[in-house]
């Protein structure tokens, strides 16, 4: 686990320094123990930085969400660095904006945590209604430790942790500055028993369960906003001309939509879930995500977000891709 | 089904500008017969083609979709159509995941000589689409207020 106190000694020094202009952390939420996105820019608020098992956010996705305005003439524009907390998955969102060339390296100041997972906010409500708004949770070993009301109750670090944790393969940061705990052995892996599982199906029964999932879409686009990967200042979501797809929620244009998003996050995807945990309708997008994630590694021994040196998958090709389906 | 018999599939093909196009205007002035039902549109190269395309064609009542370029090597521009390969082999495999049948999004390579070779892709792109019927998964709904 994290030493609070470290990180946030860490974190005072840090922004203390005159190369930096702020700091993306964690802080308590309004209730009980959810996080929330902490934005540090002055060394006196750094006691509010926290982190625990309830620190889910990919605060990666804000470093290109900021809106970067033309600098008036005659100014100069702030190239101090931007710190920030990330967990293993959240750094490889890093490394793939950084090999998508969205930022230079020295523009951002990484604080690496070596992550042991964390709670899928979800199942806990399903489990323990009504804990999260006034209970506590911390993780003790393979076990997750509730107190809420009075009690205390522990449960099987399995049964609490989001899915994206049981199969995470890199637990410490791929790139940090500095690393707040010792570093942690890869403890799962992916075995994409899920995809598999769908693609054995029939072509009807593929899409009567895909139709089902995004006739629920309600076109909130939050699963683009919260997307680290999701930075293009001109997305074709925006576009009138062509307009790709048309605003209308209905089968048709929600099938385009999920289309053009997920083919957009091919070979980009790095599996940190966002989409699907901030998604109000729980359409399982992670599982349109593993299908490109699968099919990269399988068909082109690529992995996305994990080396910052490598050119872009779709940027690239070799003369002896596989070409049996082509006539 | 009864109804599958005499049905006429709509087929978008893309075609790029200095291989496959030439080959299926090769094959309309030798005079080979092939199945009337392709809608050809050109494009510059293979490469020019986005993924997206195949999607709205589809959308807006496409039936099967064809992409054609250049042989690999051949490309007039070097390269354009090792990038698309890549491209199409991903939303080829994604759309089946979908429940798209692999039938109605096809990718062929054929040259400016081979006016015999794209009537038969012609054919088994037709037929293959005539096998699996209308597509009216996500076709586009028309709004009757």
């Amino acid at each position: 686990m994290v030493d609070i106190e470290k990180l946030r000694e860490i974190a005072r020094e840090i922004i203390s320094r005159d190369d930096v202009r702020q700091l993306i952390g964690y802080r308590q939420g309004t209730y009980g123990f959810r996080a929330r996105p902490a934005f540090v820019t002055d060394p006196g608020e750094v006691d509010k930085l926290i982190f625990s098992p309830a620190c889910v956010n990919n605060l990666a996705t804000y470093i290109t969400l900021e809106e970067r305005l033309p600098v008036p003439r005659g100014q100069e524009p702030d190239l101090r660095k931007v710190a920030v907390m990330v967990k293993g998955c959240d750094s490889r969102a890093l490394v793939q904006q950084m090999e998508e060339k969205a930022y230079e390296r020295e523009r951002i100041l990484v604080l690496g945590i070596p992550c042991t997972g964390v709670v899928d906010m979800d199942k806990v409500e399903k489990r323990f209604p009504g804990v999260l708004a006034r209970g506590e949770i911390v993780l003790e070993g393979d076990k997750f430790l509730l107190t809420y009301d009075g009690k205390e109750e522990e449960v099987a670090k399995g049964e609490l942790l989001a899915d994206k944790c049981t199969r995470c393969r890199y637990p410490t940061p791929l790139v940090y500055d500095q690393l707040l705990d010792e570093e942690v052995a890869r403890f799962a892996d992916d075995d994409y028993a899920d995809v598999e599982a769908l693609e054995k199906r029939s072509a009807e029964e593929k899409w009567a369960y895909w139709e089902e999932k995004f006739s629920r879409c309600i076109r909130c686009y939050s699963c683009r906003n919260v997307c680290p990967m999701c930075y293009c200042e001109d997305c074709v979501l925006d576009r009138l001309n062509p307009q790709w797809m048309r605003r209308s929620v209905d089968v048709s244009e929600n099938t385009a939509y999920h289309i053009a998003r997920a083919y957009h996050l091919a070979g980009r995807c790095i599996q940190c879930g966002e989409c699907q945990r901030v998604c109000p309708v729980d359409i399982p997008l992670m599982e349109l995500n593993r299908k490109f994630y699968k099919d990269v590694e399988e068909l082109y021994d690529y992995e996305p977000g994990t080396n910052a040196e490598a050119p872009p998958l779709l940027s690239t090709f070799k003369v002896d891709d596989r070409e049996d389906f082509i006539m | 089904m009864a109804e599958k018999t005499d049905f006429e599939p709509n087929i978008v093909a893309f075609l790029c500008n200095w291989c496959s196009y030439a080959g299926a205007d090769l094959a309309g002035t030798s005079r080979i017969h092939y199945p009337p039902n392709v809608r050809v549109i050109r494009v510059m190269c293979s490469g020019r083609v986005n993924p997206l395309f195949v999607m709205n064609a589809l959308q807006q009542g496409a039936d099967g979709v064809l992409i054609s370029g250049c042989h690999p090597g051949d490309c007039h521009y070097m390269q354009g159509n090792y990038y698309a390969r890549r491209r199409f082999n991903l939303m080829r495999n994604f759309l089946e995941y979908l429940g798209v049948e692999p039938e109605r999004v096809r990718m062929s390579w054929v040259s400016a000589s081979e006016g015999a070779k794209w009537k038969e892709v012609i054919e088994e792109v037709v037929n293959g689409v005539k096998a699996v019927g209308p597509m009216d998964m996500f076709k586009r709904r028309q709004l009757n207020w």
